[in-house]
């Protein structure tokens, strides 16, 4: 194996399939010439031919190296590039970088995953993460929400996930062949009654979701140490140098993307 | 052969420079009609070098980290090192910086190489300017470190001292010719430091910038200083680019015949600097990425790297077209 010349040199990746979860996401299946190991949490950056680099989470479980999967909304520029690709075209990943969600944290606690929009991708490859060793940790709870019936992704694997997992799911705005929970996210927390001692909670969403799931996942009664923030920011490098994506004194990409809550609670402006 | 301290006439100085010019591309100052500049030494331009003074106007970094480069292409060319001479102490601090930015978890192969092949023969100053005020942040207007060689200039030739072994390497051709640097030598340094540091407080003594300016940033996260003084940016980048740690970058892609990965300086005080897919950013108000840059300059830096990111070197004061004094901005929050 060639060691690449420049920290930022990507290997190829052929789209090998495009699963169109939604009217603005779609999932892509990458199989990189080289396979690509990283923790679930973990991110790479992915080039765009033409349009330039992006860092997005796997959605796939971080066992599976010789196929990788992200799941990706179409809201900018460079990801509407990535929605005018084909399958067959060759994208490129470099990565992985970041920590990633610290398991063996989680080990012997039930887990609270509070996820919104496309959040749910790297909660995905959380939740595969956690099912392969599902006697490691207590309950598992995921509560979901998407902007509309419509924004749902993975629809055709939520049966299979609310077999091994208590599933709760709601929608910002519903329609007329919607029956389930409408409201946002932490309208579904009222309802979930955790062991507050022996949990953690993991929040993973839109800055604005992330913040309110945060306070009202404190008012619950959790503690700061215990809620996991998958956090965002602008980023190019992905390995401490450009400072786009720092929060205060940490680098997003090389002392997160997981924060624990106590490490960022006095900080100004974390919410972004 | 570190730390040893000779004397050098000004004619076996020219003949050393002759040498070196031969195996580096040599770096040095250069009087120009708008201050100082870093420019190759020639034959016809080796007599006109200025070694004291002030800093040159091109932060070091210009050459280090290019402020555009393919960084997928061909590595840093390690055999045409540079030797920068007439570096001055606030520049020195500056790469400290650089090179814990570029060398930590992910060291830069490009950076890495020309700092590795490149040598520094820095030289104390002897004229500060209005904009100097390394005093202010902790510095001083003579190295004390960082340097392969340091020159201070002296009547008839310069106080050579050694800070490491390639510098050391750098004198053997002429080693024999050297005098160790004797009693008058020292005092006639130590003279030269005690005054340009008068001078630089002197330009400075309106400033009362007493304590840790860490703290002093720190605690003033709501200040109204920073709208004050963000009222005349009209956000050009020129105190990014001008300073010498200020190291941000982007990247953008160009693909042609092959992928072009192209490396370039970014500035936080643009508006898009930080902007998301979904066109979220968290500094949307120029008062707001104004107060960033002060944040990552006296706290974010420190925190990262153990030392203060900014050095004094006034070239932001110098660059602004409104006018902003970092001094002043500093002066208008609460110690």
């Amino acid at each position: 194996m060639d060691k690449p010349t420049s920290p930022y040199q990507s290997q190829p990746a052929v789209i090998e399939k495009i699963i169109p979860e939604t009217q603005g996401i779609k999932t892509f299946v990458l199989k990189p010439e080289r396979p690509f190991s990283f923790r679930c949490g973990q991110f790479a950056e992915v080039t765009i031919p033409d349009a330039g680099e992006a860092p997005f989470a796997p959605s796939s479980s971080c066992h599976e190296t010789e196929r990788l999967e992200f799941t990706v909304q179409n809201v900018g520029y460079m990801t509407k590039r990535l929605h005018q690709m084909k399958e067959g075209d060759t994208l490129g990943v470099r990565g992985p970088y970041g920590n990633g969600f610290p398991l063996d944290e989680f080990g012997g606690k039930e887990l609270l995953l509070v996820i919104g929009g496309v959040g749910f991708p790297p909660a995905r490859a959380l939740l595969y993460s956690l099912l392969r060793e599902k006697d490691r940790y207590g309950r598992i709870v995921m509560c979901y929400g998407a902007r509309t019936p419509a924004d749902v992704v993975y629809k055709y694997q939520l049966d299979e996930i609310r077999r091994q997992v208590e599933f709760l799911i709601t929608v910002d705005r519903a329609d007329s062949g919607w029956s389930g929970n409408v409201g946002v996210v932490t309208t579904l927390l009222d309802g979930v009654k955790v062991d507050l001692a022996e949990s953690a909670a993991v929040v993973i969403g839109p800055p604005v979701m992330m913040k309110f799931s945060t306070l009202k996942l404190l008012e619950m009664g959790f503690k700061p140490k215990q809620i996991y923030l998958s956090m965002e920011r602008k980023m190019y490098c992905g390995v401490g140098q450009c400072r786009h994506c720092m929060i205060d004194r940490f680098f997003i990409c090389k002392d997160g993307p997981v924060f624990r809550y106590d490490a960022l609670k006095n900080l100004p402006d974390i919410w972004g | 052969m570190a730390n040893e301290r000779y004397t050098i006439g000004n004619d076996l100085w020219t003949n050393l420079l002759e040498q070196w010019a031969g195996k580096f591309r040599i770096l040095a100052p250069q009087r120009e009609k708008r201050g100082l500049y870093l420019r190759p030494v020639t034959r016809e331009n080796s007599r006109s070098i200025v070694y004291g003074e002030v800093r040159a106007a091109q932060p070091l970094k210009t050459f280090l980290l290019p402020p555009l480069e393919d960084v997928t292409g061909p590595p840093a060319d390690a055999a045409a090192p540079v030797l920068f001479l007439g570096v001055k102490a606030c520049d020195l601090s500056a790469l400290s910086i650089l090179d814990r930015a570029f060398g930590g978890d992910f060291p830069d192969p490009r950076y890495q190489t020309r700092r590795n092949a490149g040598l520094v023969v820095s030289c104390d100053c002897s004229d500060p300017i209005e904009t100097c005020f390394c005093t202010l942040v902790g510095g001083k207007p003579f190295p004390a470190q960082g340097f392969d060689l340091n020159l201070t200039p002296l009547e008839g030739g310069f106080l050579v001292a050694v800070g490491t072994d390639r510098g050391g390497a750098l004198l053997k051709d002429v080693e024999a010719r050297l005098a160790k640097v004797d009693k008058s030598g020292e005092q006639a340094a130590t003279r030269l430091h005690e005054k340009t540091e008068k001078n630089v407080n002197r330009r400075n003594k309106e400033w009362t910038l007493s304590g840790s300016l860490k703290n002093r940033v720190s605690g003033e996260w709501e200040s109204e200083a920073w709208a004050k003084h963000a009222g005349t940016c009209v956000e050009c980048g020129a105190c990014n680019h001008a300073c010498p740690t200020c190291h941000c970058y982007f990247l953008d892609d160009i693909t042609q015949k092959r992928l072009t990965r192209l490396r370039g300086w970014d500035a936080c005080l643009y508006s898009g600097y930080a902007v998301t897919a979904g066109g979220g950013t968290p500094r949307p108000r120029l008062s707001q990425r104004f107060r960033n840059r002060y944040f990552c300059k006296f706290k974010y830096l420190d925190d990262n790297y153990g030392q203060c990111g900014c050095t004094g070197c006034g070239r932001c004061i110098e660059g602004c077209q409104g006018k902003i004094d970092m001094r002043a901005t500093l002066q208008d929050l609460k110690p």
